[in-house]
């Protein structure tokens, strides 16, 4: 019994003989709680010195916010989403206030309104916005009362076709109707999405069509019917960049309506590969910054905001490694060498050295919206019957 | 001695298993199931009959979600031809790996010595440890028109042999057979190697060939492993998305045409419609093709289970 008791003094130090089994609980209970509060209190104070944004892929990466973190001396925590429903769902699925900004492709703007998740803002403070495209510094549907925005762009890209030059040419590839050509009977590759699909269609049954989300029920039974005749000509269907590439690379595909995936395929050394907006226009994708009605570091989020409209910042967010893209702020060359500059189209169209490329392929593409005189509905039907049509 | 005898005789006793520490135990179980599988189960199921107002799910006991989809079966979305691909693509798929897979292991059981099995069964496994995404890649290489086994048959002189199968729901069984062997291993492993070797030797001591011992004792005593590997791999198949979307192509061609499975049908619409309900109400179809699955592969076992019993 003494032996024993000894032994658990030993073991306590020298108090050990005082101190009873409910002391050394009340001690680490206090203890427990002093650790506790401390991380609590730690992960709010640092939660209130964070910024959480909402985002696609590239904004996360290292090079685009070093600087703003280091600058403002915070931490930036990115949730990254992989297509605007994916947003939708982890926004209404998170409590209001999670998040302080987000980043929206521009058609989604109009399904955040309707959620109260957005607050509108002045460009006014931003001199950013002057070197801005114009078609991309004011655009319709970012547009807020009170000369406000509910976001601003901050990276974009086209859905033209994406072709091996050894199968196609460049004059080819100025015509929607080169997917009929009997050469590419099973060889083309459709990005899974209807949106962006049945926009270009559109535009190929009704060529430079303002709105080709704003079109007649007879106008969407032509994109049936288009899209009905296309699909003997696809081989496969593909809900990311990767399986697209890979099918190009192994020339199990020589075409794709999905925009510029080539460029990866180019910088890893296979030159063959091009891409262009037809003749009768096509879709562009706008992904904007925009502000969180319940944010709680809107003055925070303000200022990355700004950030992002920056040419530096976009020169490096349109370059990552989880794509490439455009960038809306035309200084963005001055931060790039010439195979940048030529690789993403900030080079002379060589059909109208006055502006550059990438200013033609502009004014060729309108941006990707949402069907207005339809129900989404309807437009997925169609588009799954597309799919499913042997 | 005898009036306790008869006292004990008369006395009610209560094995383990009638008693409430039974009930007790089982609790966890219970609690756990309830909260991790039932319940979200039910919630599921309640998700898929509730609507959508400014693009955010409202709860409601609405049908509407289920008669969009069941107008949309055979016309518009064809959400009836991507449960009959499914079917198509599982079914075939499970019944090959059962086979593939029964043959293994028969010869790990009968063909190995036991101190090796362990050995054999851990190899024949293996693929399992590595990611299934890289696995579905690495067919891709090997499938691809351009890949291994066209790139091997132009190389032996046979280039006008080469075969498309990339794309095809052919491929798409590939993915999905190499997917669910390792499981089916496991399962048939423990069916064959329970099989009381005294039937063998009676059999073949009683002149039975190998062939006839097969047929008349290992088939039958083996059939609720195979029922159950089958039912399994089918199960496991119908839900599977990444195999059809990247070794098939998202509607690649088969017997049905060029449809896409469902699950890549539900994926496609989660993906487009900000109408999740509706989504969970297509997930819900599949459970219960799953659950009709379930409950026929239960009624092919249950004469098997009562034999055995016998």
């Amino acid at each position: 019994m003494s032996e024993r008791k000894r032994n658990k003094s030993d073991i306590l130090g020298t108090e050990g003989a005082t101190m009873t089994r409910r002391k050394v609980l009340k001690t680490g209970a206090a203890a427990t709680a002093a650790v506790t509060s401390f991380s609590i209190f730690s992960r709010s104070h640092a939660a209130d010195q964070s910024l959480r944004v909402l985002c696609w892929p590239g904004y996360e990466e290292r090079g685009v916010i070093e600087e703003f973190e280091d600058t403002h001396k915070v931490k930036v925590d990115f949730k990254i989403y992989i297509g605007g429903e994916q947003m939708l769902s982890y926004f209404s699925q998170t409590p209001r206030g999670t998040f302080d900004a987000i980043i929206s492709d521009s058609e989604y703007i109009g399904k955040l309104k309707a959620l109260n998740a957005l607050e509108p803002f002045s460009t006014a403070g931003m001199p950013d916005i002057d070197n801005y495209h114009p078609k991309l510094r004011d655009v319709k549907m970012l547009r807020a009362d009170d000369g406000k925005v509910w976001s601003v762009v901050t990276r974009f890209s086209f859905y033209g076709i994406s072709y091996n030059t050894n199968v196609i040419s460049h004059e080819e590839a100025q015509d929607w109707n080169i997917l009929f050509d009997p050469k590419l009977k099973g060889r083309i590759g459709v990005f899974d999405w209807y949106l962006p699909n049945m926009g270009n269609v559109s535009m190929a049954v009704q060529p430079n069509i303002e709105d080709p989300y704003a079109i007649s029920d007879e106008a969407l039974e032509k994109v049936r019917q288009w899209l009905l005749k296309l699909r003997p000509q696809v081989l496969m269907f593909a809900a990311a960049n990767q399986p697209l590439v890979q099918a190009m690379l192994a020339e199990d595909i020589y075409a794709s309506p999905v925009g510029d995936f080539e460029i990866d395929l180019i910088l890893a050394g296979h030159k063959n590969y091009s891409s262009t907006i037809p003749k009768q226009g096509g879709v562009r994708f706008q992904e904007t910054a925009a502000l969180c009605a319940q944010g709680r570091n809107k003055e925070l989020a303000m200022e990355w905001i700004k950030y992002m409209m920056r040419a530096k910042t976009q020169s490096q967010l349109v370059y990552t490694n989880a794509f490439k893209a455009r960038a809306p702020n035309m200084k963005v060359v001055d931060y790039w060498n010439d195979q940048q500059r030529e690789l993403l189209s900030y080079v002379p169209d060589p059909n109208n050295p006055k502006q550059l490329l990438v200013e033609t392929l502009l004014e060729r593409s309108v941006p990707r919206s949402l069907p207005s005189l339809q129900p989404e509905r309807k437009w997925i039907d169609i588009y799954n019957e597309f799919k499913s049509a042997s | 001695m005898e009036n306790s005898a008869i006292a004990l005789r008369g006395a009610k006793v209560r094995t383990p298993n009638q008693s409430w520490l039974r009930e007790f135990c089982l609790l966890p179980a219970v609690a756990w199931y309830g909260v991790f599988f039932f319940g979200p189960l039910c919630f599921f199921l309640w998700f898929g009959f509730w609507r959508v107002e400014d693009y955010s799910p409202v709860a409601d006991f609405s049908l509407t979600n289920y008669r969009e989809i069941f107008a949309n079966m055979f016309t518009g979305s064809n959400y009836g031809w991507g449960i009959a691909q499914s079917l198509w693509v599982s079914v075939p798929a499970a019944l090959i790996a059962t086979t593939c897979t029964y043959l293994v292991v028969l010869a790990i059981v009968y063909g190995v010595p036991a101190r090796r099995q362990r050995l054999a069964l851990l190899l024949t496994v293996a693929p399992f440890w590595s990611s299934y995404l890289l696995r579905l890649y690495a067919w891709q290489i090997i499938l691809a028109r351009e890949g291994a086994i066209n790139s091997l048959l132009t190389a032996i002189g046979l280039g006008e042999w080469r075969i498309a199968l990339m794309y095809t729901q052919i491929a798409t069984r590939i993915g999905l057979i190499h997917y669910v062997t390792p499981i089916l291993i496991i399962i048939l492993y423990v069916t064959v190697s329970n099989i009381d070797r005294a039937l063998i030797d009676v059999s073949r001591n009683l002149g039975a060939t190998r062939l006839q011992t097969f047929r008349k004792v290992i088939l039958p005593l083996s059939r609720v492993g195979l029922i159950t590997s089958v039912s399994f791999a089918t199960i496991i198949c119908l839900g599977d998305f990444l195999s059809g979307s990247l070794l098939g192509g998202g509607g690649g061609t088969s017997l049905i045409g060029r449809v896409p499975t469902f699950p890549d049908m539900i994926m496609s619409e989660y993906g487009s419609s900000s109408n999740l309900p509706r989504t969970t109400a297509m997930a819900s179809i599949l459970v219960v093709i799953m659950l009709i699955v379930l409950a026929i592969s239960i009624r092919l076992m249950t004469p098997a289970l009562k034999g055995n019993r016998r």
